[in-house]
């Protein structure tokens, strides 16, 4: 049987946490979300430091841009500076529609960039559709060396 | 006559216009010495303070004396408050200095001079004290005058210099202030000097207000891409939750508390919406027209295609029909453009009657603009609305009756205005309307 996938959300607002990861859990998909709310956190889950030291490797990160501390920018061009970690979708879903951070984003290597739509029914059409597709269509990476 | 001369040579003759609309300018009124200071040769491009000096039946010699004297205003015009006049003469001949402060005092001037006899002093003092003017003779053994003014432009001080000299002729009196001195005043004609001192500190003034006011500008419009900035992130993350958390209140909620319950969440979530649409709308007119866009030739046949094909689905559910004659080719940015013609057929479809649309779009070229007009068989506007229609986020009709949030008008008169032409409406309820707007027919 295939294992779960293991999604990490990177995101400073619990209500959207909680919406994503409620919609996330209702998708067809089988996966696990684990949700840290700033940059910081998200480094040390995925370099498995401190109280992550057990985290799981994750198929996927859903990244927030502006985050306390270590914000969405660093967070990306770190994970996409590490050898370990570069290989790891990473999909930026954000407020922002400024297209100097659109830009930036994939100049560090976003694999997506989504805008959080003001709305509920968009944003359940967005959530859904990157479920399905991150997680069902797209062919991702092996994990088990990282 | 000198005067002429040179203010024809710089082309700033008197221009009434001008006058009318500076006299408005807030930031120059209460000035009441400008009402005295005359008009006369050597003027510099200093627009707002020209603007009261035109009481032609005055005596001159009356016009001049007053006001900068002590007990005037004349701290005042240097931004100091003592009432000094603070001046730095060029020159090297003694008596000459003295009959200059003498015309200087003799017209209530409590003057402090002090003396430059060569380039290196005059450096010195004009880095050490904040003159109000420099007097300058024309011709010293190693020094000439424009110097000065060269010098001054260096160091970047803003000084007015004014040459004083036996005799100069015409040509290089226009040069002279073709070059960046305020004035010329000959030394047996030194009772001009007060006047001309007066008028180049005030002068001076004008120059600091306007930059001033061009500091203003620039400060604001910074401010204003900032709340842009702040309006489409700031304020749209908040509203976001707010919308989305009363929709799915709305949602896992419905029929599960009572029947208020469910019409207060509608209400919410409505505003929220609502809101939301409201700030990309400012954001779309903030955005419209700006400068930079690029300008070029366009066919407004081709335009008003694009706008009838992406006003498609509008067209086909009211059954309108869209006629045009051949339209011209004009300068102007082919988005924008488009987007009025847009907003214009999209509106004669959404303001129609109980009839199918039909919208006439014409161009004739009338004294050096194009007038283009939108005609349709709607509903109409009543005279009274023909100018509030343009206002942003006015609406003559409820949401119910006709959506939309009033953004459209603007948006067109904002592009029109941009683009050096004027936009109204032309109509009467149940008579149909046609919108006009016109282009500059320039083709470069």
């Amino acid at each position: 049987m295939k294992t779960a996938a293991e999604v990490l959300l990177v995101d400073d607002n619990p209500a959207d946490i909680e919406l994503t990861s409620d919609l996330l859990s209702k998708s067809k998909r089988h996966f696990r979300v684990n949700a840290v709310s700033n940059g910081e956190e998200a480094i040390s889950f995925l370099r498995r430091q401190g109280k992550y030291a057990d985290a799981p490797s994750p198929d996927l990160i859903i990244l927030d841009l502006n985050l306390p501390r270590k914000d969405g920018r660093e967070v990306l061009s770190e994970v996409k500076a590490d050898v370990n970690l570069a290989d790891i979708p990473v999909v930026i879903f954000t407020t922002s529609q400024a297209s100097s951070d659109i830009t930036r984003s994939y100049q560090l290597g976003a694999n997506c960039y989504l805008r959080k739509p003001g709305n509920l029914p968009e944003f359940v059409a967005v959530v859904q559709s990157m479920a399905d597709f991150w997680l069902g269509f797209a062919t991702l990476p092996h994990k088990e060396k990282r | 006559m000198l005067s002429r001369v040179v203010s024809a040579a710089r082309g700033e003759m008197k221009r009434p216009d001008v006058l009318q609309i500076s006299t408005a300018d807030k930031p120059f009124t209460n000035t009441p010495s400008l009402t005295s200071v005359p008009q006369v040769f050597g003027q510099k491009p200093c627009p707002p303070c020209a603007a009261a000096e035109t009481e032609e039946g005055l005596d001159r010699a009356e016009r001049f004396l007053p006001p900068c004297g002590p007990g005037g205003d004349s701290g005042n015009t240097s931004g100091k408050t003592d009432g000094k006049l603070k001046v730095l003469v060029v020159e090297d001949e003694p008596a000459d200095i003295e009959l200059v402060l003498h015309a200087l005092r003799q017209a209530g001037f409590d003057v402090v001079a002090d003396i430059a006899q060569s380039a290196e002093e005059f450096d010195q003092r004009v880095r050490g004290t904040s003159y109000d003017v420099i007097l300058a003779d024309y011709k010293l053994p190693h020094w000439n005058g424009m110097e000065s003014v060269e010098a001054l432009r260096l160091l970047g001080l803003d000084i007015p210099v004014i040459l004083v000299s036996g005799s100069l002729g015409e040509l290089t009196a226009v040069e002279c202030i073709k070059q960046g001195a305020s004035d010329y005043v000959l030394k047996d004609r030194l009772a001009r000097l007060p006047e001309s001192v007066r008028r180049a500190i005030q002068e001076k003034r004008c120059r600091e207000e306007h930059s001033e006011g061009q500091k203003e500008l620039a400060r604001s419009n910074r401010d204003l891409e900032q709340f842009a900035y702040i309006a489409s992130h700031d304020l749209q993350e908040p509203l976001r939750m707010v919308a989305t958390y009363t929709q799915l209140l709305a949602e896992r909620y419905r029929g599960k508390l009572d029947e208020d319950a469910d019409k207060y969440i509608h209400y919410a979530v409505d505003g929220a919406l609502r809101m939301q649409k409201l700030i990309e709308d400012l954001l779309t007119f903030s955005r419209a027209g700006r400068h930079g866009t690029e300008v070029e030739s366009n066919d407004c046949n081709a335009l008003l295609e694009t706008a009838v094909t992406n006003l498609q689905a509008a067209i086909q559910e009211s059954g309108a029909q869209v006629l045009y004659d051949h339209l011209p080719v004009v300068v102007a940015d082919r988005t924008q453009l488009a987007q009025i013609f847009q907003n214009l057929i999209g509106n004669a479809i959404k303001f129609r009657a109980a009839e199918p649309p039909v919208i006439r779009v014409a161009a004739e070229s009338k004294a050096g603009e194009w007038i283009f007009s939108i005609a349709d068989n709607g509903i109409g506007i009543a005279r009274e609305h023909a100018e509030i229609v343009f206002a942003i986020f006015k609406r003559l009709h409820t949401r119910e009756e006709y959506p939309g949030s009033g953004i459209g008008l603007s948006i067109c008169k904002k592009i029109v205005e941009q683009h050096g032409g004027r936009i109204w409406v032309e109509s009467r309820p149940g008579k149909g309307a046609t919108f006009k707007f016109t282009l500059p027919t320039k083709t470069s």
